[in-house]
């Protein structure tokens, strides 16, 4: 069972709605579902991850992600490709004194079925991930000489 | 001793700004940071990823803290951007304090983009226990 805390609604009276000059008849409506989607996310927001800033680049050979995820060990970014969509998840233990502060993050990016998904790398450095996905050979662009006879 | 009282990111940014401008070319972006205190001391987490140690600058002086980090990865040569989210800004954040910091002893640490400083009180404001006799 979920137990879903109760906002007071900020503006009481759904009859009053109707009467202010500027306010639509679904003021009243519309502050309710804006209070049920507040209460029900706010809810949930301590356990979504955090998104982070994400950059893609290519080259005639490879495709790249890089994402800034500061303050990260290596062993708690995961990377992996699953159908097509490049899953990047890390977790970031902070310590202050005794307590250990948990932040996660999570990410999701597709990218085209031309990349060889076995051949996928990692690196991280100063606080960025560099993701590279070299491209199928048969993908890449072929310069291709016809002998003119 | 409030924390706001003692390490306030700087209100009158505009100002220093000039100042810093001759300093910093381009955009410049303020970091994600956080202060800790304690007894000894503060504590400040800055943000700063794509910064490397050669990048870093730290300063303090005159009841000002500033930290300043230059990215130093380039795009290199045949990479197309295809999709931008983060800013090539320097990132610049200027902290006032109140002097009340030992300034001898401010140690700083850099790593995997996030930087810890350490600022610890000066002698004179730390909690004095007082025997009675």
């Amino acid at each position: 069972m979920r137990i879903i805390r109760y906002n007071q609604p900020a503006t009481r009276g759904y009859a009053r709605a109707n009467y202010g000059s500027n306010r639509s008849p679904w003021a009243g409506f519309e502050s309710e579902i804006d209070r049920l989607f507040t209460s029900a996310v706010g809810n949930v927001a301590g356990h979504t991850p955090t998104q982070f800033p994400v950059d893609l680049y290519e080259d005639k050979n490879n495709a790249f992600v890089r994402a800034e995820l500061p303050g990260i060990n290596r062993d708690d970014i995961n990377v992996e490709l699953v159908d097509g969509s490049l899953n990047i998840n890390a977790t970031r233990k902070t310590k202050t004194g005794d307590d250990e502060k948990v932040s996660r993050f999570s990410r999701s990016i597709s990218v085209p079925d031309t990349v060889q998904s076995d051949k996928v790398q990692a690196a991280y450095e100063n606080g960025v991930l560099t993701v590279t996905l070299p491209k199928r050979e048969e993908s890449k662009p072929r310069k291709i000489n016809v002998a003119v006879s | 001793m409030s924390l706001q009282n003692t390490l306030n990111s700087c209100a009158c940014r505009s100002e220093t700004a000039k100042g810093a401008a001759s300093k910093t070319e381009g955009a410049i972006k303020k970091p994600t940071y956080a202060i800790t205190e304690s007894t000894e001391g503060f504590a400040l987490t800055v943000n700063l990823p794509g910064v490397a140690k050669d990048g870093l600058e730290v300063t303090s002086d005159a009841g000002e803290i500033r930290v300043v980090g230059r990215r130093n990865w380039k795009r290199p040569e045949g990479w197309t951007t295809l999709h931008r989210e983060s800013v090539d800004a320097t990132y610049e954040l200027v902290l006032t304090h109140d002097n009340a910091l030992n300034n001898e002893k401010i140690s700083a640490q850099l790593r995997d983009g996030v930087l810890n400083v350490t600022l610890p009180k000066a002698e004179a404001t730390k909690p004095r226990k007082i025997s009675v006799g």
